[in-house]
């Protein structure tokens, strides 16, 4: 089952499934260019209140992502 | 020459290994997109060598127009013979982000017959957590030689630049990475992807601490806390750190004045001296401190990694007026002068959000208002205290006429943002977190020696000018007998009839006149007009003047919105212009705000008439 990388709460962690189609193609290669490959583990490090950008580490890098973007990532969260 | 290409992605370390290497003094922060122009400088221990730094950019794919512009110039700079080697900065500690970058720029270099040595900066941090980089086997998978350095610490230094030397003196330096030449982007993503695996720190040790560290400064409760506390921190210490050093420039101005003045043999020489020179240097001078203070607390801010977070934190209110975390950074900078803010935009990647984020800044309650707002308050705001002594009524005036600054930047982006239509690519919130670290002083505080210096040589040459400009115009012909007509009083009797709906007189119309080159010259003229030698310095006898002038309280809350409103600077129009490309943008803003300030500061008179009537 896949749901958006925004669903993540924080501690918990997922496998990148893919991409939702309306995110431009520029956007899913810099987005991979960083380190959000698919089959990729990445974890929710903090989900701040008030909808405030979540923090995601893949590999040893922290990202910060608003839900316009991670909206679009598809996550499978039973790993 | 022969000349030597750095690149790297953002916050690898790339600037600060410039400065190492040069000797020079690059901006270097723990913030990605610090780089934001090409800079050379010839390298310290071996002169003959140029080191040519280029912004940081995650991929030779560009998604964004400036992202474009600086993987064209390095592209091209690839076909120029005096070029003889790239170096490409990696991050040991994250190479996921880092190896794409590199393998792109290998392929690139082997395409154009390039060496390049790949510098695996930050090799320090790896060995505190006693983590081991297998650099002969990354090497060899990549195809190019890789030397561990730290450009903090300095380690591998000395072989990276042996390496330089000797590519540098062969005229058949061999190419690397010869194999990737043919390879698509789709591959080395791939390939980069496995290699970061292979060789890259494993497990979460080099995170743990940054992630400890972000459940506090990010927590909705604490790092709410913190983030209002730092702020609070940063304008009490605008204000009052500043103070000492300002108190001390304006002693020093007047016990020279004093000393030199008198000494002038002629009676023009000594005006002219007292009034122009000595008040038009002090106008200025007396702000560099409070300038120096808040690049420091900046500086400090962005080298720990905090700004980073306050920049997520700011995202979300920020986006309900179409502006981005990003635009954090750059507003704040506005608040101490709006150059360094426009020029800190550049670091935001989404064309749209860059140019609202343009609009706010001139907004920002900048340094230069402080005089005209400290001028306008003391003489029509009580010096009492509120709620039982706990607040000034004074202090109380001066919050809210920031805080209105701040309202009417994000009212203006807000409206603008809804108002045009979305014709740019817009670029998503994507924000690397760095990890958090101990500020270094000596960058820190070269950096604020170096804004503050560009403040006094550009703002203060033509402030300068201006006080000069405004003392002849008021001196002559009539050599300062009567002001009323001299040069400057004819002017301003012609221009009275356009203040007089807000209910100034001719005098405020000179000063406001003047003040459209530098908002803070409005004090040295008004101070002008009354007789009032140094009125920068000592505000009490111009606060005197003012209050029997028969001026208004209605007048005075006109002028403060107008002055909160209206783009009175030159310098920041001369680098919107630049830095938007658009000379129509500068222009636009600068009389949409004027308009907006003139019929807003006309409609407060009204209102502030009727009620006190």
């Amino acid at each position: 089952m896949s749901n958006s990388l925004w669903e993540l709460k924080a501690g918990e962690s997922a496998r990148i499934t893919g991409y939702d189609d309306a995110l431009a193609d520029s956007y899913r290669i810099r987005l991979m260019e960083l380190g959000f490959h698919v089959n990729e583990h990445v974890i929710c490090v903090q989900s701040p209140s008030l909808g405030a950008p979540k923090v995601f580490r893949v590999s040893n890098t922290v990202f910060s992502l608003d839900d316009e973007v991670a909206l679009h990532i598809m996550v499978d969260p039973a790993i | 020459m022969s000349k030597i290409i750095l690149v790297g992605s953002p916050n690898s370390g790339k600037s600060l290994l410039f400065n190492r290497l040069t000797g020079l003094q690059q901006k270097v922060a723990n913030f990605p997109g610090i780089t934001v122009d090409i800079a050379s400088g010839k390298l310290s221990d071996a002169p003959d060598l140029e080191l040519v730094d280029y912004p940081g950019t995650y991929s030779l794919q560009p998604i964004s127009g400036e992202e474009q512009v600086a993987v064209a110039q390095f592209t091209a700079s690839l076909d120029d013979p005096n070029v003889s080697q790239v170096v490409c900065v990696v991050d040991v500690t994250r190479l996921e982000k880092s190896l794409y970058f590199t393998l792109q720029v290998i392929r690139e270099c082997a395409r154009h017959g390039k060496p390049v040595i790949v510098a695996g900066n930050m090799i320090d941090v790896l060995h505190r957590h006693n983590i081991q980089l297998e650099a002969a086997g990354l090497a060899d998978a990549l195809g190019a030689p890789l030397v561990p350095i730290s450009g903090r610490s300095g380690e591998g230094l000395d072989i990276l630049l042996d390496k330089l030397r000797a590519n540098a003196d062969r005229d058949d330096s061999p190419s690397s990475g010869t194999q990737w030449s043919d390879t698509p982007d789709v591959l080395l993503r791939g390939t980069a992807h496995q290699l970061a695996g292979q060789y890259g720190p494993r497990g979460d040790i080099l995170v743990r601490t940054q992630s400890r560290l972000d459940s506090f400064f990010l927590h909705t409760g604490s790092g709410g806390i913190v983030f209002f506390s730092i702020m609070f921190l940063l304008f009490q210490s605008i204000f009052t750190w500043s103070a000492p050093i300002m108190d001390a420039i304006e002693t020093g101005l007047g016990t020279l004045s004093n000393w030199v003045v008198p000494a002038l043999p002629y009676q023009v020489m000594q005006d002219f001296t007292a009034d122009a020179i000595f008040s038009g240097i002090g106008a200025f001078l007396v702000f560099v401190p409070q300038i120096f203070v808040l690049t420091v607390i900046i500086g400090i801010l962005e080298d720990s990694g905090y700004m980073a977070r306050a920049a997520l934190i700011c995202h979300r209110p920020l986006r309900i007026f179409g502006l981005t975390g990003k635009s954090f950074i750059p507003m704040l900078s506005g608040v101490a002068c709006a150059i360094p803010g426009i020029y800190a935009a550049r670091s935001i990647d989404s064309p749209r959000k860059r140019l609202l984020t343009y609009l706010a800044i001139p907004l920002m309650p900048c340094s230069a208002r402080l005089p005209v707002y400290t001028l306008l308050i003391a003489a029509f705001i009580p010096n009492t205290t509120a709620f039982g002594g706990l607040i000034g009524v004074q202090g109380l005036a001066m919050f809210l006429t920031y805080f209105f600054g701040l309202f009417c930047g994000l009212l203006v982006t807000g409206l603008v943002s809804r108002m045009s239509e979305d014709n740019f690519t817009d670029v998503p919130f994507v924000l690397e977190m760095p990890p958090y670290r101990m500020p270094s002083w000596k960058p820190l505080l070269r950096n604020a020696w170096n804004r503050s210096k560009h403040f006094v040589t550009k703002a203060g040459a033509i402030i300068l000018a201006v006080t000069i400009v405004i003392w002849i115009l008021g001196y002559f012909p009539n050599y300062g007998a009567s002001l009323g007509e001299s040069w400057l009083g004819s002017i301003g009797h012609l221009v009275e009839p356009i203040f007089a709906p807000l209910g100034l007189d001719w005098r405020y119309g000179v000063a406001i006149m003047t003040s459209f080159l530098a908002r803070e010259v409005f004090v040295g003229t008004l101070g002008t007009m009354f007789g009032i030698q140094s009125a920068e310095e000592n505000m009490v006898p111009l606060v005197d003047s003012i209050q029997s002038s028969g001026l208004s309280i209605a007048s005075g809350v006109a002028l403060l919105v107008f002055f909160a409103i209206a783009l009175m600077c030159v310098s920041t129009m001369a680098v919107v212009s630049r830095e938007s490309r658009s000379h129509s943008l500068a222009l636009k803003m600068f009389a949409a705000y004027g308009v907006a300030a003139y019929i807003l500061a006309v409609i407060t008179y009204q209102l502030v008439s009727l009620l006190v009537s």
